[in-house]
């Protein structure tokens, strides 16, 4: 038996001092200048993922940044606005909180930039929001986070020229119910904050029109067994409401078809996406007729503004073969920027006032419609009404049926609800 | 025991009795740093502050490591409960700092202990997955318990007081007291380390048969230095909610136990002190990783590895292993020039051998 009482620290301070040097001598190179107004040069700090589930954001930001730099003569690294400079500076994160407060911070303290564009989650958003409370100099412009919240905790420095998941809803409820005229729905959701926004913004507009909801399922992400739920949805149903994602959301609608499933379905804004569509050939008999809302038109969107948008879109590297929901909210949320900053003729000064005026006051019409501002620095936007039916070649597409125009932000931010949820 | 003890001290090479000259070094470092540094508002919080309370959060696990042979995979879930328990009681309840800093410290000690009493009559491996088990099974009720987290949008802001005499919203000040904070439970550490309590804990990782024989309660000892442990993560997770200003799932998610796990082992397992250095090597490839690759957490990763394999008692190892490596050519060298043939028998394997190569009881 030997008793611990002493180390080797002399030695191992010395080498973990070294280590520490060094590592210094390799960041002190990449520490930016801070710019303000009267300099020439726009430093914005570029928020994206670059790890885990949603690695592929930063391809995506980056292409939709480059289709935006490039009509202005610019690349992804930069161009010119009015006679100033336009650097951008790139900061991964893995998605989660953490690491977005970390490079968030890095971008501002240690970059030095005038401008925050990002991030992709919602994780992410809320930190972020939360930090920009602290940092009133800089603005910070959203890439693709959509939590309700974001916009209503009083940051004035802080714009999002989307949607948020709430609103990604906005007229299905009414579609639901007078079009496709189902009086009674059942509801089976993930159990966290973006699917109550969801479903919230979904059942608001649908208990508002008439609609009734027979009973709320709320499951753990990842669940895969929707047999016993299934089993459990009252008779004298019309539908069945599925705010589940990615894999939940195939798993889904594969044990639908097994159960034999006669109801028609009404999808969160990320149950009918490429990953549940493809996830089983045999869902087509479920699938097909499933209404959902989101920003992304699908196929039949007449917009002189999206073909050219698409065109220059999948000529960017990696970019994918059509634009997902993140490079049309990155694309959509950046070219505001450009047209603010084009407006505010590059003037910093002033606290970032005229910049700050310019995104407040923006309206402009985007490949998704028209986008203008609310009094929260929130856009008040067009969105989509998808419903899913069978291509001639027997695959399975979305179709836009409808848009609902000028969708605004509530100013419920919704939780866990049981039938309607309250407003 | 205590011959042992004592001819530990008297028989100590003359750089470990004076190794209070590297701590003091350490910590004019640690003191110097808001002042050496160019942009405070940045080195301050994100390499600074998150390296304080990653170490010690880390030096908790450390501590169970080194002196009761046990690794604990909970230790970011306790400080996360702790966390939570600030924030709950402070947003939630609107209570007062210093009621909500006792409310997250008591929670995380009580979550520690009930931990304990799950899991020390477990050890090597089982011990491992259950507290990897019950961190998980805590992610997914801190994702999902809406009243009481408030799901993952989590609770939100917690502030850092001004307390009058000292305003904790000044970085530099705050950087100065979590650096107290840290020096304190390292010495609390060494201090209950070195009691009957402590040196009873290490006959327990060594042989607790023999232990038990001695009319020890070995699953007691087991509980109290768990909970121990489980105090000095609380106190960890008081400094990183006040750091984040927020805590969500993210603070309990598996990420957050490996990023522990990755600071203890490559600032050394078996060492309380170097627990930090391992903090500094993760805040800084956290921060700077992505001027060298887009894909960072690999970068992290290899660094990880590189460190298992060349020096697998971590940095704070590295002086012992150039020591031992001078030692033995030495002995070398000496056996060619004197040419006698005896060997000295083989020295025992140290604790800290046994722990890395994996003799946990």
């Amino acid at each position: 038996m030997k008793l611990r009482n002493k180390k080797g620290w002399v030695p191992a301070v010395a080498v973990g001092t070294t280590l520490i040097l060094a590592l210094s001598g390799c960041s002190a190179g990449t520490s930016g200048g801070t710019s303000g107004g009267g300099k020439d040069t726009i430093k914005i700090g570029v928020l994206a993922t670059s790890e885990g589930n949603l690695a592929f954001g930063m391809d995506e930001a980056k292409a939709a940044i480059g289709v935006a730099m490039q009509a202005i003569g610019g690349t992804i690294d930069g161009g010119e606005i009015n006679g100033k400079k336009i650097e951008l500076v790139y900061a991964g994160t893995d998605g989660t909180s953490g690491t977005a407060q970390t490079q968030v911070k890095k971008l501002v303290e240690n970059d030095g930039v005038d401008i925050v564009f990002g991030p992709v989650s919602g994780d992410e958003g809320e930190a972020v929001v939360q930090y920009a409370l602290t940092v009133p100099e800089v603005t910070f412009v959203n890439g693709s986070a959509s939590p309700v919240a974001m916009t209503l905790q009083g940051a004035t420095n802080f714009f999002r020229f989307h949607g948020d998941s709430a609103m990604w809803m906005g007229g299905l409820g009414e579609y639901a119910y007078k079009t496709k005229g189902y009086k009674k729905i059942y509801s089976i959701a993930e159990d966290y904050s973006f699917p109550y926004d969801n479903a919230g913004g979904f059942f608001s507009g649908y208990c508002a029109a008439g609609g009734q909801v027979t009973g709320n399922s709320w499951v753990p992400v990842g669940t895969t067994d929707y047999g016993t739920i299934i089993s459990q949805i009252p008779a004298g149903t019309d539908a069945v409401y599925v705010g589940l994602g990615g894999a939940d959301a195939a798993s889904f609608l594969s044990q639908a078809v097994t159960a034999g499933i006669k109801l028609p379905l009404v999808g969160g804004s990320i149950a009918v996406d490429t990953t549940a569509l493809s996830g089983d050939a045999n869902i087509k008999a479920v699938a097909v007729g499933t209404i959902t809302g989101g920003p992304v038109p699908g196929v039949g969107y007449k917009n002189p503004m999206w073909q050219p948008f698409v065109d220059a879109y999948v000529k960017q590297p990696k970019a994918f073969p059509s634009p997902s929901i993140f490079s049309i909210l990155y694309y959509n949320s950046f070219e505001s920027l450009i047209l603010g900053l084009q407006q505010a003729k590059g003037d910093l000064s002033n606290k970032q006032s005229a910049l700050r005026d310019a995104l407040g006051g923006l309206s402009w019409d985007s490949p998704t419609g028209r986008i203008s501002m609310d009094s929260n620095r929130q856009a008040i936007v067009d969105n989509f009404l998808i419903e899913v039916q069978a291509a001639a070649d027997g695959s399975l597409e979305q179709k836009t049926v409808s848009e609902a125009t000028a969708v605004k932000q509530g100013t419920t931010v919704y939780d866990r609800f049981e039938g309607c949820p309250k407003s | 025991m205590t011959q042992q003890v004592d001819r530990v001290s008297t028989s100590k090479p003359l750089w470990a009795r004076y190794s209070w000259i590297g701590w003091v070094i350490v910590v004019g470092i640690a003191v110097a740093f808001p002042f050496v540094v160019d942009r405070p508002r940045f080195w301050l919080p994100n390499i600074g502050v998150r390296s304080l309370w990653l170490g010690i959060i880390a030096m908790s696990l450390v501590f169970l490591n080194r002196y009761v042979g046990l690794l604990s995979l909970a230790q970011a879930t306790i400080a996360g409960i702790s966390a939570y328990g600030v924030g709950y009681a402070m947003v939630t309840m609107g209570l007062g700092f210093f009621v909500a800093v006792a409310t997250g410290i008591v929670a995380g000690t009580v979550a520690g202990f009930l931990v304990a009493l799950i899991a020390a009559r477990t050890k090597a491996i089982y011990f491992l997955m259950i507290t990897l088990a019950l961190g998980q099974v805590f992610y997914s009720y801190a994702s999902q318990a809406i009243e009481v987290t408030n799901a993952r949008r989590g609770l939100a802001p917690i502030k850092k007081p001004d307390l009058g005499f000292v305003n904790l919203n000044d970085i530099t000040t705050f950087y100065f007291f979590v650096l107290a904070l840290a020096v304190l439970c390292y010495l609390l550490c060494r201090y209950v380390a070195a009691t009957s309590f402590g040196l009873a804990l290490q006959g327990i990782r060594d042989s607790p048969e023999r232990m038990a024989a001695l009319g020890y309660r070995v699953n007691r000892y087991r509980i109290g230095a768990i909970t121990f442990a489980a105090f000095i993560a609380s106190i960890g997770g008081v400094v990183l909610v006040l750091d984040r200003a927020q805590v969500d799932p993210d603070v309990v998610s598996l990420g957050s136990t490996l990023d522990i796990l990755v600071v203890a082992v490559i600032g050394g397992i078996g060492s309380l002190g170097g627990v930090f250095l391992g903090a500094l090597v993760l805040t800084f490839l956290d921060n700077f990783a992505q001027d060298f690759t887009d894909r960072y957490q690999s970068l992290t990763g290899v660094v990880f590895i590189i460190v298992l394999l060349f020096a697998p008692a971590g940095i704070a190892g590295i002086g012992k292993q150039v020591k031992r490596v001078i030692d033995r050519r030495r002995k070398e060298l000496s056996f060619f020039s004197v040419g006698d043939p005896q060997q000295e028998p083989p020295a025992a394997q140290s604790a800290e051998e046994a722990i890395t190569k994996g003799k946990q009881q």
